[in-house]
């Protein structure tokens, strides 16, 4: 007896022990203001001037003066940098690193979108000619100075010779040429495009590299300079023209940059930027990982996503963070449909004939846009850190066409344009009209949670019509080598990374060559036209907005392209994530912004200390 | 003299050993439909022309028999090629490997030095109380996943405070001074090792006391008890020798295993071993690095097991004395 009153007296307490572990479910009261902390009503500093110093002309930020002295940590996702090389990037960890040691003539104003001075001190359009002005007196970090030169170097023998990555020059590529380039004296250079053409501007922002620290390395070659500048480079070689210098890279840990003291940028009392002593990133494998750093004080920044952003927000009043909304994200989530009718090198149907006939039939692509449930996807999915998305350019594009307004989920509009393309439904089993069962398969990368759950809801929208769909996740890279070259797969979900600048961008992705035409993927060298009416469309509205200059020519162009595929469906758009972001209130002169995001302003950014609390 | 020849037969036997695990790992690898350009080829602005560049560069247009090929003829020559990153392979192994061996050794040395005693004891003083716990905590110790335990811990850090979330130094670590240096290190050791050391100390104890039991009920111990040696004598002089000779083939075993054992924990801990670098390179298809690795892996094994039957020879009398009865 007294034996059996023992185990029962443990098993309660246990039981009790557990109950406390147990979390609470987040009350609802808490749910309305996730998307709180807007920066709507934010008053940005005045734009930077330029000021002339003892003969230097620097450029002078306008933000509130600061402190010196301090450092702050982030974190970098991944496997951290794989070169310092700026002109050779290929991933976006990389690409912010090289951005931080060397800077472009021009930039991006980071709350308005539009192309401003930085290396260079000013430039004037004139028609197809773009002359720029540089600062004199300034200096790379051995004391050389900033001349013209280093900018043709730049421009000829690295851009235009092909060296690295090539997407500047292919941006930059007019009918096949490329802008003239002339040096009009030590500070002055000028580009002559062959005509007009809108995204060149924008194609100034690349970063400008040392001719004298360079030049050794691109006259090797591809292969010599592609691994020149990688991550065991010495950082005290390292010559560059950023804010920040390299003090120490330790793979797979972290990288440490410190501050340029002869930065051509000062402050409101002339004195010279950045504030920031350190610039630490952590290397961290993934996302839980940032968090418990991020919990336990080892990093100053932390991006929140879905079900973490109520728990953050709950503990924000007493914390020492704050945590900022920087609208939706401009990546795009979606469900893209293979519309392609090409057999395989073996002669084998990509996609089977039959379901050619389905994919490629507008109505029902529109049945299938209007059974996704975007709204469900973005309460259960998201926890509602979300805005449901229907265009081909991300929610914060300047050029987003907002005519645009979407719709909600509607079962009946479905099985109206089924039926108006002579599918029939028997015993909740969808037919065609030639007596097919439609039945497909649905892929997306196995490993992200939110894709397969959208996969999941997915299903179970188009099995509401009758459709049999097999999701199938599968490893990221065999997804990729099916969308990109064997081309066997019916409908995926997939995501791309946008500019919210430039819609010229998603020429690969709409251009009906491309090499990233997901949905209509044509192999290299195809002659066949065999577009279809609305592609052709594309082709001419992606050539012709190029060569428009102005922000209001360009717009209705590009709302069109947005129209078209909305009309057309062949990538179905899902929602979009709202970046919500924690960082710690010492850190000062934040002016997030939806464009930028919260640490563009580096430079400006300042710690303040703890004893002056 | 015997021993020599025995080592050369060995070493010998190794080549096509290294021959077939090279050319099955390789068609595996490349034979999988991973493609190591994939996330290039889903980035918007990377145009057809980088891609071809990087096709080039990768030797990706080439029959995979040639690339097989090339690869070998490289290594032959030591050299480990570069990773698709662009890297030096033998750069990025040399940055791991000192980081592993560290957190390996320590694990070793701390489960070598508690997890035999205690196996001992525990045999010696079979069905006590001590034994008994000894069990349980074992069976804890075999039962919690690897990756699961070393979460808990980050946990542990990071609601208490005590010790780091991970990596292997601080941010400021080059600017201590030595001693502070020392202590940062062994701060960010504590938790990885604490959780493989709990992990494989619970294996080694049970097989060492599993060992030791079996020699403990030989009529040979019998026998030396009967005799009127003292306990002393008995365990450590006659059934230990015993019983540590399977011990020494499981140390062969664990030398493969210091380079490559730890890599669920190193990833959950970011610890920038080896064990991650490979797991990150399996993901991307980065053949020359999974390469470079694995026939490391199969050298590390090889070695590790002459060092054992080796090391056989010395304690074990039995088998110095019969020749060439070694397999």
């Amino acid at each position: 007896m007294k034996r059996v009153l023992f185990w029962i007296a443990v098993i309660l307490i246990f039981g009790l022990c557990l109950k406390g572990c147990v979390k609470k479910d987040i009350p609802e009261k808490y749910s309305e203001n996730i998307l709180s902390g807007n920066i709507e009503n934010i008053l940005y500093p005045d734009k930077n001037k330029n000021v002339e110093i003892n003969g230097v002309e620097y450029l002078q930020s306008q933000a509130p003066v600061g402190k010196f002295g301090g450092q702050i940590v982030v974190s970098a996702i991944g496997e951290g940098p794989k070169t310092f090389n700026p002109c050779n990037t290929k991933d976006a960890t990389s690409a912010s690193m090289a951005g931080l040691l060397y800077d472009g003539l021009l930039t991006t104003e980071p709350v308005t979108g539009e192309v401003i001075p930085l290396l260079a001190k000013s430039f004037e359009i004139r028609g197809n000619e773009y002359v720029i002005y540089l600062r004199k007196g300034i200096k790379w970090t051995d004391g050389t100075p900033i001349t013209a030169e280093d900018v043709i170097y730049t421009y000829k023998d690295i851009v235009y010779a092909g060296l690295g990555n090539t997407a500047t020059r292919d941006a930059m590529m007019i009918k096949g040429k490329l802008p003239e380039l002339l040096k009009l004296d030590d500070y002055t250079i000028k580009f002559i495009t062959p005509e007009p053409f809108a995204p060149f501007l924008r194609q100034l922002t690349y970063p400008i590299v040392p001719k004298h620290y360079f030049k050794p390395y691109s006259d090797k070659g591809d292969s010599v300079f592609n691994a020149f500048l990688n991550p065991d480079t010495p950082p005290k070689q390292i010559v560059s023209s950023g804010a920040f210098k390299l003090k120490e890279y330790v793979p797979a840990q972290r990288v440490v940059f410190e501050r340029n003291s002869d930065y051509y940028k000062v402050n409101l009392d002339n004195k010279k930027l950045p504030y920031l002593d350190k610039l630490i990133y952590l290397i961290v494998g993934d996302t839980n990982n940032e968090i418990l750093k991020f919990e336990a004080g080892e990093i100053d920044v932390l991006s929140l996503r879905g079900s973490n952003v109520a728990r953050y927000k709950i503990k924000e009043a007493n914390s020492n963070y704050k945590i900022y909304n920087l609208g939706a994200d401009n990546g795009t989530l979606f469900l893209v449909i293979n519309l392609g009718n090409r057999k395989n090198k073996e002669g084998k149907w990509n996609v089977s004939p039959i379901k050619q006939n389905w994919f490629r039939n507008r109505d029902f692509r529109t049945a299938v846009d209007w059974a996704v449930d975007r709204d469900g996807m973005i309460k259960n999915i998201a926890q509602g850190v979300a805005e449901p998305l229907f265009t081909a350019e991300g929610l914060s594009s300047i050029y987003l066409n907002k005519e645009i307004k979407g719709h909600p989920k509607d079962k009946n509009v479905s099985k109206a344009s089924l039926e108006k393309a002579g599918f029939k439904l028997d015993n909740g089993i969808l037919y065609d009209n030639k007596g097919n069962r439609v039945e497909f398969d649905l892929y997306t990368n196995a490993g992200s949670i939110d894709r397969e759950s959208i996969g999941v809801m997915i299903k179970q929208d188009l099995e509401e019509l009758g459709m049999k769909v097999n999701f199938k996740p599968i490893e990221f890279n065999s997804l990729v080598n099916k969308l990109s070259n064997t081309q066997d797969w019916d409908m995926a979900i997939m995501g791309l990374t946008g500019s919210p600048l430039e819609p010229h961008d998603g020429k690969n992705v709409w251009m009906s060559n491309g090499p990233l035409h997901l949905f209509n993927q044509r192999p290299q060298n195809y002659q066949k036209d065999d577009r279809f009416d609305w592609e052709i469309e594309l082709d001419n509205i992606f050539e012709e907005g190029a060569l428009k200059l102005s922000y209001k020519d360009r717009k209705p162009i590009y709302d069109k392209y947005q129209t078209i595929i909305y009309n057309e469906k062949p990538i179905i758009y899902l929602y979009s994530p709202i970046r919500i972001t924690a960082i710690r209130k010492k850190i000062q002169n934040i002016f997030p912004s939806k464009l930028s995001g919260l640490l563009y302003n580096i430079d400006e950014i300042y710690v303040e200390k703890e004893e002056d609390k | 003299m015997k021993l020599w020849r025995y080592i050369a037969k060995r070493l010998l036997q190794t080549v096509p050993l290294l021959i077939i695990v090279s050319l099955i790992s390789f068609f595996i690898i490349r034979l999988s439909p991973i493609d190591p350009l994939a996330e290039l080829r889903l980035n918007p602005s990377i145009s057809q022309e980088t891609l071809d560049k990087e096709i080039k560069r990768l030797n990706l247009d080439k029959p995979i028999g040639i690339q097989y090929l090339s690869w070998a003829k490289a290594f032959i020559k030591g050299d480990f090629g570069y990773t698709s990153a662009g890297e030096k392979v033998s750069t990025k192994l040399k940055e791991r490997i000192p980081n592993t061996l560290l957190l390996t050794l320590v694990v070793i040395f701390m489960t070598w030095s508690v997890g035999i005693p205690l196996g001992i004891i525990s045999a010696y003083k079979k069905e006590s109380a001590f034994d008994r716990l000894l069990t349980v905590t074992a069976s804890i110790g075999m039962a919690i996943p690897s990756f699961f335990f070393a979460i808990l811990m980050l946990i542990f850090a990071v609601k208490t405070g005590w010790f780091p979330v991970g990596g292997l130094t601080s941010y400021n670590f080059n600017d201590m001074s030595f001693g502070n240096k020392c202590v940062d290190i062994i701060k960010h050791l504590v938790l990885p090792s604490f959780v493989l050391f709990t992990i494989s100390l619970s294996g080694l104890q049970r097989q060492m006391r599993a060992n030791m039991l079996e020699v403990m009920d030989s009529d040979y111990i019998k026998f030396a008890r009967a005799k009127g040696l003292s306990e002393f004598k008995v365990v450590f002089k006659h059934a230990l020798r015993n019983a540590v000779n399977p011990m020494i083939t499981l140390l062969g075993f664990e030398f493969a295993g210091l380079l490559s054992g730890a890599a669920l924990t190193e990833y959950v801990f970011q610890y920038p071993g080896l064990g991650r670098l490979i797991l990150e390179a399996v993901m991307k298809s980065d053949i020359n690095l999974v390469m470079a690795s694995l026939m490391m892996g199969t050298i590390m094994l090889i070695t590790g097991n002459l060092i054992a039957d080796i090391l056989l020879m010395i304690t074990d009398p039995r088998i110095r004395g019969v020749n060439n009865g070694i397999v």
